[in-house]
């Protein structure tokens, strides 16, 4: 071996050791869009307080980012034959970063806190007592079986914090600097301007290898873009579709194109002819071409939707779709009395989903072309959400769009409160009056069903009664688009729309 | 002087009340409900309920504006309805930067659009009049979000000299306090130089040149002292039009400030702190209106106060 090729080898070497071994230190910048609007567990709704937060305190159950449950801090838990009595074992040896032991009285303490705040109705509808039954198990007693529990462990609402920092916030207080066991401490939160963690270094896991973490607040899509350039910050969230080619061509900078768990769609007010026909229904799913929506309008980012919820979810089994065809679409239209179409309107907001004002255009030119003549009207996103909760005798829309996150990918989340009649607006989110004895059946069987198997056979059945029923115009599911500097490594982008830095590291 | 300031402080006290009536029965007829934003997509009615209660929402509106009142006299603003947090803190955290954009870009304002208004005013029709002019137009006419972009991607992406966003040392500060003095500096510029060209063919501008005074001397000392009543006029009222773009800004150069607290809390329909917010912004308005009003004596002493 000449002393040349030898010395190749040894660059060659360094070179790989350089790739494989991650180098600790070093603060890491993620841009993105708003403000958490909290950083107490019982208090978050967005992803970016979520975002946050995962970093700091952790959950009982993990959903990892193939979105599969994984223990955290509950290392295993089991389920009574009856359902009732779920047991769950807790991680030994984890402190929390104020020196307070995690143990089952520190879980019960947090879980009890959770009950009395306002989105347990969401998660643990039908827990009705915790137990501590030794220091490191906890029961939870139901009610009724209650099937997603286990999912519904991995969400945010439920990350555990210190019991010590519990017992000394003030009544009525929010915990505005949350003490968990994460990997990551809390340090400063400039409200709208950033949020910045730094490493525990008695972490039980592995431990991170960046010092900090700053989660930089930048409002506008094209600013968080010039400073991924610039190198201000390191990873963002939302690239805008129309920059998505230059990103990639640009050297240094990476585009990336995560799943989210988000369906958008457009409902009918069910209670509401000519909605009430499934005929019409249908036409409508016939008349948009969705596959050119999802290609022209979002750049191929996202997904036709083949189902009322997206791939991704537990429970999702696809359905035959609704192909593009016009001609269908108006012998539908003819078979149930309207040859000529009719009048109706479209709601839609913007600038809330991707290009969702955009899309709402689309559907309206499909579907003038087959008669529907839908006069669009856009507002502003609360003014939106009161229009949309009233009740039926009072709501005066035909169709409307909205999206539907869900969050906890399982897939009660993403129908019960859609689709069933007891969840009809003001009550619940079912906006469109939708009502069908049949879904009601199924998704309240999903509920108390015990194995997987079993719950996979009902969605199976519930979807695809919705599907026939043409129960939305069923669009797309959203993708996330996304990018970060090549020196940033070991970055996981999460399809619940986060960008986490556990195990991340800085090349430099 | 001093007993001028008291009334005036005085008087704004009415000023100040008229705009907690205004803003507070304008962000009530905004439609969409509190309640409603602040316990998000998947609430239940019982929450919202619940929620409304907590508020203190479901009162008649005369008791709510009285409560507003009532606190506000015992200098509490109230809570906010999203985060939790006492609007006075929510507020004065995120009023500094706004203050801090502002008052650069006035200064920035003052300076330039003065300083380019009266070299313009000193060579009419010359080459640097001209351009000047036509930059001013340009200015005027450029929307602030399209020109923080520009300067971004010019001094930020291509050329490397300052950070392209957020909130930092005084460095931090250049792009966007140029970005939102841009249309600023441009009208007092124009201003300055039409006023100018009045002021100097007044007899005594002649009569001080008939004496042989130095060309800067009477520029400076004899037409810009007598221009600069109408100036500083206008550069008060550019103020209110400096914090109002500086919604704009801020969002676009990720600036911390109030505006775009404001913009958020309308968003969530934040009652209480989009009133905290415009009664602070209406508070600075005022102050700075006084300030240009005693310093019309300091212009003209002839002006007196009493």
């Amino acid at each position: 071996m000449t002393r040349k090729t030898l010395l190749l080898a040894c660059v060659l070497l360094v070179g790989l050791g350089a790739w494989a071994a991650p180098k600790p230190g070093g603060e890491m910048v993620i841009g993105f869009g708003t403000d958490p609007e909290s950083l107490d567990p019982n208090k978050i709704t967005s992803a970016p307080a979520g975002m946050v937060l995962t970093h700091i305190a952790e959950t009982l159950l993990l959903m990892t980012e193939d979105l599969k449950v994984a223990p955290l801090l509950v290392e295993n838990w089991t389920i009574s034959e009856d359902g009732l009595n779920v047991l769950l074992y807790v991680r030994k040896g984890v402190v929390f970063h104020d020196g307070a032991p995690l143990n089952a009285e520190a879980v019960k303490v947090n879980l009890e806190r959770f009950r009395k705040s306002t989105y347990a109705f969401l998660l643990f509808p039908r827990v009705n007592t915790i137990d501590v039954v030794d220091e490191y198990t906890v029961r939870l007693n139901l009610d009724k079986p209650f099937a997603p529990l286990i999912a519904h462990l991995t969400h945010n609402f439920v990350a555990i914090v210190s019991p010590k920092q519990i017992a000394e916030l003030p009544e009525g207080k929010d915990i505005a600097e949350p003490v968990g066991t994460g990997p990551f401490k809390f340090d400063k939160w400039v409200r709208g301007d950033y949020v910045r963690i730094v490493r525990n270094d008695n972490y039980w896991g592995e431990k991170p290898y960046l010092d900090s973490v700053v989660f930089k607040v930048v409002p506008s899509d094209a600013t968080r873009l010039v400073l991924l350039e610039t190198g201000q910050i390191h990873a963002m969230m939302r690239v805008p579709p129309l920059d998505a080619p230059r990103v990639a061509a640009t050297k240094g900078l990476e585009l990336l194109q995560i799943p989210s768990v988000r369906t958008i769609y457009i409902a009918f007010n069910y209670q509401k002819a000519p909605f009430t026909d499934v005929r019409v229904r249908q036409a409508i799913n016939y008349a948009v071409d969705k596959e050119a929506i999802v290609k022209e309008i979002l750049g191929g980012v996202g997904g036709v939707s083949d189902a009322a919820i997206m791939p991704l979810v537990f429970g999702h089994s696809p359905q035959e779709p609704y192909k593009y065809d016009p001609e269908k679409a108006k012998s539908l239209l003819a078979d149930a009395g309207f040859p000529k179409g009719f009048k109706c309107t479209l709601y839609h907001p913007t600038g809330r989903y991707m290009k969702d004002a955009a899309v709402a255009e689309a559907v309206q030119a499909y579907l003038l072309e087959v008669g529907i003549e839908a006069q669009l009207i856009t507002m502003e996103w609360a003014a939106y959400l009161a229009f949309l909760r009233k009740p039926v005798n009072e709501a005066t829309f035909d169709m409307f769009m909205l999206g539907w996150g869900c969050v906890t990918l399982d897939a009660d989340y993403g129908l019960f409160a859609l689709f069933h009649t007891s969840e009809w607006a003001p009550v619940g989110s079912n906006r469109s009056f939708y009502s069908n004895p049949t879904v009601d059946s199924l998704l309240e069987l999903g509920r108390v069903a015990p194995d997987p198997t079993s719950r996979k056979a009902i969605y199976a059945s519930a979807l695809k009664t919705l599907w026939e029923d043409a129960g939305w115009l069923y669009l797309h599911y959203e993708g996330q688009l996304n990018a970060q500097r090549t020196v940033a490594k070991g970055l996981i982008h999460h399809p619940r729309e986060y960008i986490l830095a556990h195990k991340a590291w800085l090349d430099q | 002087m001093i007993q001028y300031t008291i009334r005036r402080l005085f008087l704004a006290i009415p000023t100040l009340f008229g705009v907690t009536l205004l803003v507070f029965s304008m962000v009530r007829m905004l439609p969409g409900d509190p309640a409603q934003a602040m316990a998000g997509v998947h609430a239940t009615r019982e929450y919202i309920e619940q929620v409304r209660r907590t508020l203190g929402l479901d009162q008649p509106l005369h008791i709510q504006y009285g409560r507003f009142m009532l606190g506000l006299f015992r200098g509490d603003l109230g809570t906010s309805i999203r985060t939790g947090l006492p609007v006075s803190q929510e507020v004065w955290s995120r009023m500094l930067p706004t203050l801090e954009l502002t008052l650069v870009s006035l200064f920035l304002a003052t300076f330039l659009g003065v300083a380019v208004g009266v070299i313009s005013s000193t060579k009419p029709y010359s080459v640097f009049d001209y351009a000047s002019m036509f930059g001013a137009l340009v200015g005027l006419s450029v929307p602030v979000f399209w020109l923080g972009l520009m300067l971004m991607l010019l001094f930020s992406v291509r050329l490397g000299w300052l950070p392209a966003a957020g909130r930092g040392g005084p460095i931090n500060l250049i792009l966007p306090s140029v970005t939102l003095a841009a249309s600023s500096v441009a009208l007092v510029a124009r201003f300055t130089r039409s006023t100018m060209l009045e002021v100097m063919r007044q007899d005594y501008v002649n009569t001080a040149r008939a004496k042989g005074v130095r060309q800067s001397t009477v520029v400076m000392r004899h037409a810009l002292r007598n221009a600069l009543i109408p100036i500083v006029t206008i550069i008060g009222l550019r103020f209110g039009a400096l914090l109002s773009g500086a919604v704009l800004t801020e969002n676009v150069f990720a600036w911390p400030g109030v505006g775009r607290l404001m913009v958020e809390s309308i968003s969530a329909r934040d009652y209480p702190v989009v009133q905290g917010a415009v009664l602070m912004l209406a508070l600075a308005f005022v102050v700075i209106n006084l300030v240009v009003d005693l310093l019309y004596g300091v212009v003209n002493p002839r002006i007196q106060y009493d």
